[in-house]
Parts: C-alpha cells; structure tokens; sequence
C-alpha cells in the first residue's frame, strides 16, 4: 500500500484553508460548513491510519492480549521522504509510531470538535478564523509526524502564528497583552532551540567527514545519540535550549505564567486547542526529542525536573482553588496535571511513561471539555467569575450533569479516564521515587477540593441574583453544543475503562524511550 | 586598457547608459512619467540580461581593479532588483505629490551604478570612487521631496555623516596605502599575510584599518555609527528609504566582502573578537530602540539596524574560519532586500495620499480595509521577524548554523542573536495587531496602489515566499558567489 497517507492527513487542511480563502468572505454558512468538513476528512483519515497502524503492517498490535506484551515494532512507518534542501541533507521526512498516531488522533479529533463549538460563539471574521485554525490544524500535525528536525522546527514555528491571531483577534477584552506573552514566551524557547538543532546537526556532520546526509534526520541522531556518541557538553547545552522551548509550551513551573492569560483571553475553541493539544506539543517535544536525542543531559538533569514537576502538581492545584475564573481555574488545573505527565516522563520508567502519555491523551479530552463547558455559560451570561454563578443544576439540568461529569473525571474518579494516566504515572514513579509519588498523588485530594467545590458553588443552591437577571437567556445547553460534548464524554468512559486500548500502542515507543535513556525495560 | 575590458565592465556601462537614456527621453517629452518609467524599467531589464550573461565568467580588467567573478554577478542582479522595486513603488508615491519619476529613475540608477561597482572594485581607489557614485545620489533622493522640511532634514544629517564617514574610510585607505605601497586588494592581502606570518604590524598601518573598518561600519550603519539612520529613513520620502534601507546597505557589505575578506582576509583572527562585538551590540541596541517607536517607518529604521547585526553574524562566522559564513551573508543580504522593501512599500502604499503619516496608528484596521495590503504587511513582517517557512527564516538560519559551525563565542554570539529575533517580534507583531486587532480612530479609504505599485509588491512578495518555501534556489546562487578572492 503506497499511498502517502502522512501527507494526504497533512495536505487535508491546508487544502481546506485554500478553498476557505477563495469563498468570499459573506458567505458565513458555506465556510463554516466547508471547514467542518475538511476538518472531519483529516479525522476520517486519522481514523483510518490509526486502524491501519494497528491491524495492518509490519507487526500488528494484538489489542485483545492485554498481559502478553506484542511483538512490537520499534520504528516508525509510513515514511515518507523528500530531498528538500539537499546541501544540508534536510529532508521533508514523515512518520509515524504508537505515540504519533494517538497525538494525531488526538489533533484531528479536538480540531474537529473546535471548529463546531466556534459555529455560535464566532460571528465576526469567521473566514479569517476558520482558515488560522486550519492552518493550525496543519502545523499540529506535521510536528506530531515530521522526522526531520528542521521540518519539524518548521512546523513547530507555524503553530504560532494562526494561534496567535486566534488569541489576538478572537480572544476576550485584554487579549493583545495576552497573545504578545503567549508569542514571546514561545518564541524565546524556540529560537534557542533553533540554534540547538543546528549545534547539534553540526557535531553531526564533523563526525561524518563533514557530510550533511542524516544530519537533520531523527533517526540517524537517535541512533547516533544511543551510541553516546555527542559529547556532554554538548548534550548539557542543546537539552537546556530544548527543554527550555518545550517546557515553556507544557508549560512547567516556574514558566507557566503565560498559561493562565492566553486561556483567559482565547476563544472557547481556541482554549480547547491550546489546552488539548498546543501544550501536549511540548510534552510530546520531550519524549521524542530532548530526552532520546541527549540521554546523558536528560540523566543529569531528571532530578531537578521531577522536582519541579511536583511544585507544578501541587503549586497549579493549590493556586486553582483560589482562582475567581472559571477559565482560570481551569487553566492552573491544566499546570498542575500537566506536572504529572513531566513527572511520568523524567523519572524514566515504562509504567510511568505510558500513563504520562495517556494522561496527555486525557487532559486533552477533560480540559478540552471543561472549556468548551465553560464556553456554553459564557455564551449565555458573558461572564465566568465563580460568584456570580450558583443554581445552574436548577436552570441547566443537562448542562449542569455533563459539567459535573467532567469535573469528577478531572478530578481523577475511577472508572473514567483521568484515574488511570495519574495512577498509572503513581505507580511509575513508586519504585523511582517514593516519596514523590506520594506528595503529587495527595493532590489528588485537592484537585478533587477546587473542582467539586467550583462545582457546587455554580450548579448547586438558588439561582444566583445574577443569572435570574438574564432570565429567558439561559437555556440549556443545545443540539450543536452536546455534540462537541458528547464524543469526549465517550472517550473519557471508554478509555476509563478499557485503557490497554491506548496502552497496547504505547508500548513500542516507551520501550524506545527506555532504551535510548539506557534504563532496562520493565521498571 | 584593451577592449575586451569594456565587455568585463558591461553591466556597469549599459547602467550608465539607461539613466542617461532616462533623463533624454524626459528632455525629449518633458513630464511624460509613462515613457521615463518604461525606459527605467526597461532599461533595468537589459541590464539584468547582460548581468546573467556574464554568469560563471571570472575575470579581471583594468589592470586587476575590476573583477568580475560569480560574487559581482550576483549582487548586480540584486541592484537592479532594488533599483526595478524602488521604481515601481515610486510611481504611486511621485505622482500626488508632483515630484518628477524621470529625474528620480535617473539619480537611483546612477546610485546602483555605483552598487554595482563597489560590488566589482578590487582596488582601493575604485572601490572608494564607486561608494562615492553610490552615496552622493542617496542624499539626493533623501532630499528629493523639496517642500517637506522632514526630508531635508533627514538629507542633510544623512549628507554630513556620510561625507564624515567617506572622509573616514578615505583616511583610512591612504594610510594603507602608504604603509603596503599599493592599492590593489590582492597586494594589500599579500602585505597583511607577513604581518600575519609573524611580522609586526605598523602602528600606522593598524591605524589605517581602524579607520577603513569605522568608515565601513558607518555605511552598513552599525552600532556605534548608525546614528543617521533613524532620521535619515524617517524623514526620507517612503520609497526612498525602502531603497535607503536595502540598497547602501547591502552596497555596504560588498565593501565588507571585498575589503574584509579579500584585503583583511589574512588577519581575519584578529578582527574576529571586533565582529563579535560590533554584531552583537548592533543587533542588541537596534531592537531594544525599536521596541519604543511609534512610527513604523522609525522602527524598520532601527530594525534594519538589528539586521545589520545578523548579517554581521555570518561576517563574524568567515573570521571564525567558516567559509558558510559568506554564503549565508548574501543569502540574508538578499532576503532582506526582499522583505525589507516590500514592508517599507506596504508603509509607501499608505501614503499614497500626502498627509497620511506612518505613525503605527495608521495601521490600525488595515487588515479589514485593505485585506491584500494588510495580508502582505503580515507575511513581510513575520519574515522580518523570522518565522518559517519564509525567506526571513533560513537567512537566519543559514547565519546561525555558519556561527554555531564556528563554536565558543561564535555560539554564544548565535545565542544573543535568537534571543534579539525573539524580542524583535514584539515591535514586528505589534504592528499586525494594529492591522488585525485594533480598529482604526477613523475610517480611512482604501489606499488603492496602482498598477505598478502592485506589480512591485508582487515581487516582494513573491521572492520572501519563494525563498522560504524553496530556499536551495537561492542557496545554489549564494554557494557560487561565495567563491571568491579571499
């Protein structure tokens, strides 16, 4: 089977942002409806690609077995490979193993969902706006796909831009100092790693008689860097520049500060985006290439950063419960289970990896719902401030069940999906680091504290003076809203209860991770 | 002198010929702006085609003070691009303030003339004769709009320091000159290489190259000699300092690539830690000024100084011993031609209309008003500040990996310059939000540029995409004309 099915997922919406840009700009209806479906066509092919990674090719993943381990395929597939700047030996190189295809997944799915939550809420631009959440669409999916280190700078760089405008244009009344911080902050990690990316192609092509080829290609570094091949210094130096730009995007304690504005001010879609997948960017930065690609700097530094991993656990739960906003609760709640994934990730186990990166799966699912909850009240009262609120169970039944479903998986009930990342990352790190594990688990007791008690003071008691002055204005919630409602609802119980279905996929690219690190498999 | 010298010197003498031609035809039909700027634009393009016919030639006339390598052709074909776009953005521009286009064709030619020879000379006097053919019609146009005070203003500060800094260079040049008894480039280098083998270097001598490199400085408008800058790109009229800002500018470096590395060339360790500096300072001080302004036209003043400071990265990474470092000079030279101008025309666009300022209020609502002036604005400023996949971009990322290639300071110097592009994104964005985020205190008309006009942005447009999309294009040029003397 030789189609290039990377590409077609890639080439999908920006196609789509093509056609959108020719539809003149009145047509409010068509564009909406024409960016729906480009964006459903890259989900259908998402879809498919996901079945076909698992059913089809070179080993196949046997999902019923859930003991037995499969026999795993460790590289990518459906590779593709275009010269691009042959002097440099960069190439546009594309492929995908478990963890891709799930972010991939994850991207088309959200992007999906986004663009019907914005079909009410965006009234002004819609062009404009349909067409930078394509593009978007396009530069998430390439940096989950691309193996070419400068394809994937590229593609790391082109999220910013249509982010930016959405944030800018679209966003709330101090959206411009809120983009401005999202961009900079970005920006600063990134063009440091821009220049980690060159070192370390550099020390490449000097140890290859000065030949370019493979010195862009992931694979060739990957299988250079499990040599032990780069020199310590250099791998201290290029891991700071990167982990600097991916940990500003998870974003970690202490550089999480552009966090809560940029998800205050966004659009409800464009929150959902962000949260869902723009901060799984850097974590998935993390996994696939800080660590694999500087195994010795990664050593040396894992400790620091499970340390601050845990400030971020417990600082973003501790800081949620006093937060005013709804969307800002919900924004700190973000860096506080984002901590859990980086704390998966660095202390080095199988286990832990794999929850990390299902809890990146499941905070997508949960926040990107939260938000798009927190966007159905704000449509209505225009306004998030906790106190105003109080007796939406009475005046939005549905509504109020579906928030509080979402509420008890953020807060990590057993049974829906949140539990099993978080427990899964618990016991990862138990055998590394016992009295880690224990501090960042305790906070599940407080996340369960400001989410239940956000809950209650909004749903529960009379309705507040506030929203009875809107009177007529706040209806439940409707067709359009549970259906960006409902599928993550799905998600969250079936992957709660079936998580191998995710795990099954996980567990080539956490034996590569393990591998590359240089820690034996199984711990 | 003999024949075949006049073949080698083509370019420069068709270039003189087709101003020449220009100011005849407006003798001929006084005021008639569509035939002076056909005979420009026409004229430009068979220089174009004798430029490209030349390519892959390497030779020298006039007894080895003009050279003619891949390295002259190149930066010709870039001249004529910059004198075609500042012709085309004239038009627009000349018209509503009835200022004459054949005279103003005329002068910017002869300048790129004088490019074009600084960008050949391999002897010190043609090469200081050539810079002068290159300024002296600057100041001119600086001036051109007579009845704005602004734009004397800016021609006279602009006219002082740039004689100073002419009487700078020359000073410099006459002690070299005394102390290795010659003017060639290739006999000044084989002087410096026994100093470099072990020789003593001259006080007189060292003194010399002080000066030159401070004269150099002052053209390429680096830090600390870029104070006629702002004022000068301010108060010129727009198109004027769309060519202010690329053209002296990369006339500047051909001076660097000829005096530096072919003259200094044996003495690059020592000038090494000097280029550091002077990049990093320049580039540190030309953001950190512009983040303040308010008038956009100030503040790609005080950008194109930060630019100057990249480009010095990749001079630094040729001291360093990384020969990529040229390369990667002519590739940001050109790809800051292309994004440099096209940003300066959107501003020219604006002000079609006389009266219309370039203060960063003006860009407000732009994006709705003009959807195709505000989109462009965008593209150009997004590669000014460096994103992918544009032209922007992989000039400095050309830059960087030559400096990176380079190691120890050379790296730190690559650091400073990523954290300079981060922070230079605020000025360059501040101006889309304007365009895209703020709307305007009133509703100005749609600026409407001409045919012209458009055509040249177009070619903007189209070299800072291009060159991002397919940046071997240019790459494959750049590595050719790389190639040369030192």
């Amino acid at each position: 089977m030789n189609v290039p099915i990377l590409s077609l997922v890639l080439a999908t919406p920006l196609v789509g942002a093509l056609v959108l840009a020719v539809i003149p700009s009145g047509q409010v209806q068509l564009i909406r409806r024409t960016a729906l479906l480009f964006s459903l066509v890259a989900l259908a092919l998402s879809v498919v690609l996901v079945f076909a990674f698992a059913f089809f090719g070179p080993a196949t993943i046997q999902l019923q077995t859930l003991g037995t381990p499969p026999t795993y395929p460790m590289s990518f597939r459906y590779t593709e490979a275009i010269d691009w700047i042959p002097a440099l030996g960069i190439q546009y190189k594309l492929g995908v193993d478990g963890l891709s295809v799930l972010m991939l997944l994850l991207t088309t799915s959200l992007t999906s969902i986004s663009i019907l939550a914005s079909f009410g809420p965006i009234r002004e631009r819609v062009k404009g706006y349909m067409i930078s959440f394509l593009v978007l669409e396009v530069g998430m999916i390439g940096v989950f796909m691309a193996l070419d280190m400068f394809l994937f700078y590229i593609f790391w760089e082109v999220v910013l831009v249509p982010m930016y405008l959405i944030i800018g244009i679209w966003g709330g009344s101090n959206r411009i100092y809120a983009t401005m911080k999202f961009v900079l902050y970005t920006l600063v990690g990134s063009l440091l790693m821009l220049v980690a990316i060159l070192a370390t192609a550099y020390a490449f092509q000097s140890s290859h008689g000065g030949s370019w080829t493979g010195a862009f290609d992931y694979l060739s570094l990957q299988a250079w860097a499990a040599g032990g091949h780069f020199a310590n210094e250099l791998q201290i130096l290029a891991f700071i520049a990167l982990f600097l730009a991916f940990a500003i995007k998870v974003p970690m304690f202490p550089f999480h500060t552009w966090l809560p504005d940029a998800h205050t001010e966004a659009p409800t879609a464009g929150s959902v985006i962000l949260a869902g997948v723009l901060l799984k960017l850097g974590a998935y930065g993390l996994i696939r290439f800080a660590v694999p690609l500087y195994p010795y700097a990664a050593h040396t530094f894992a400790w620091p950063l499970i340390v601050l991993s845990v400030i971020a656990i417990v600082y973003g739960a501790i800081v949620s419960i006093v937060q005013p906003d709804l969307k800002r609760l919900v924004a700190y709640s973000s860096v506080s289970h984002m901590g859990f994934v980086t704390l998966g990730i660095f202390v080095f186990s199988a286990t832990a990896l794999q929850g990390a990166i299902l809890q990146m799966i499941n905070h997508g699912i949960i926040t990107g719902g939260l938000f798009l909850l927190v966007g159905v009240v704000y449509e209505r009262t225009h306004d998030r401030t906790i106190a105003k609120m109080g007796g939406l169970a009475a005046a939005m039944p549905i509504y109020a069940s579906m928030f509080g479903f979402f509420i008890l998986a953020s807060a990590g009930l057993p049974g829906l999906s949140g539990f099993v990342g978080e427990f899964l990352v618990f016991v990862g790190s138990f055998g590394v680091a016992p009295g880690i594990a224990v501090a960042s688990i305790i906070v599940m007791v407080l996340a369960a504290t400001y989410l239940l008690w956000m809950f209650q003071r909004i749903a529960f008691g009379e309705l507040s003076e506030f929203l009875r002055g809107l009177g007529g204005h706040l209806t439940d919630a409707n067709r359009t809203e549970m259906a960006t409602l409902v599928p993550l609802a799905i998600a969250i119980v079936v992957l709660g209860l079936f998580p191998s279905l995710v795990l099954d996929f996980l567990r080539g690219p956490a034996q590569s991770f393990l591998a590359a690190v240089g820690v034996a498999v199984g711990g | 002198m003999n024949w075949s010298d006049l073949g080698t010197i083509a370019p420069v003498v068709a270039s003189v010929m087709v101003a020449a031609a220009v100011l005849i035809v407006d003798l001929v039909q006084p005021g008639n702006r569509r035939t002076a700027t056909a005979t420009a634009l026409g004229g430009l393009a068979v220089v174009a085609a004798i430029v490209l016919s030349q390519a892959g030639r390497s030779e020298s006339a006039f007894g080895g003070s003009y050279s003619l390598d891949n390295l002259t052709v190149f930066l010709d074909i870039l001249f004529v691009a910059i004198a075609a776009m500042t012709i085309l953005f004239a038009t627009d521009y000349l018209q509503p303030r009835d200022l004459p286009i054949a005279e103003f064709a005329a002068v910017l030619i002869f300048a790129v003339t004088g490019a074009m020879l600084v960008a050949a000379s391999t002897d010190l006097l043609v090469l200081f004769v050539a810079l002068e053919l290159m300024v002296l019609p600057g100041y001119m146009l600086a001036g051109f709009a007579r009845r704005d005070p602004y734009s004397t203003e800016g021609a006279i500060k602009y006219f002082l320091l740039g004689s100073f800094s002419s009487a700078i260079l020359l000073f410099g040049l006459a002690y070299v000159w005394g102390l290795t008894g010659t003017t060639r480039v290739d006999g000044v280098a084989a002087a410096l290489a026994k100093v470099a083998a072990g020789g003593t270097l001259a006080p007189g001598l060292a003194m010399g190259l002080a000066f030159m490199s401070a004269g150099v400085a002052f053209k390429m408008a680096a830090v600390p000699f870029h104070y006629w800058t702002p004022d000068a790109y301010q108060g010129s009229p727009t198109p004027v300092t769309a060519y202010l800002s690329v053209g002296p500018k990369v006339g500047a470096f051909a001076i660097a690539l000829r005096l530096f590395v072919g003259a200094l060339g044996p003495l690059k360790a020592d000038w090494l830690p000097v280029v550091i500096v002077l990049a990093a300072v320049t580039m540190t001080l030309g953001n950190l000024v512009a983040i303040s302004q308010d008038n956009v036209k100030r503040m790609l003043a005080y950008s194109s100084i930060a630019h100057t400071g990249y480009i010095l990265v990749g001079l630094a990474a040729y001291a360093g011993g990384q020969h990529s470092g040229l390369a990667a000079v002519l590739f940001y030279g050109a790809a800051y031609t292309f994004m440099n101008m096209g940003a300066f025309a959107v501003v020219a666009a604006l002000q079609k209309r006389p009266g219309v300022s370039s203060q960063i209020a003006t860009f407000a609502g732009l994006g709705r008003r003009d959807p195709w002036l505000g989109a462009l604005m965008a593209l150009f400023l997004l590669s000014l500040t460096g994103i992918p996949p544009l032209a922007g971009f992989w000039a400095k990322a050309y830059v960087i990996l030559a400096a990176v290639q380079g190691g120890g300071w050379l790296t730190v110097l690559a650091v400073v310059a990523m954290v300079n592009a981060a922070a230079a994104a605020f000025y360059y964005l501040r101006v889309v939000v304007y365009m895209y985020m703020r709307e305007p205190a009133e509703e100005l008309a749609p600026s409407s540029p001409g045919r012209l006009f458009r055509a040249g942005l177009a070619i903007a447009g189209v070299g800072t995409l291009v060159f991002g999309l397919f940046p071997a294009i240019l790459t494959a040029a750049t590595n050719a004309a790389a190639v040369f003397g030192g």
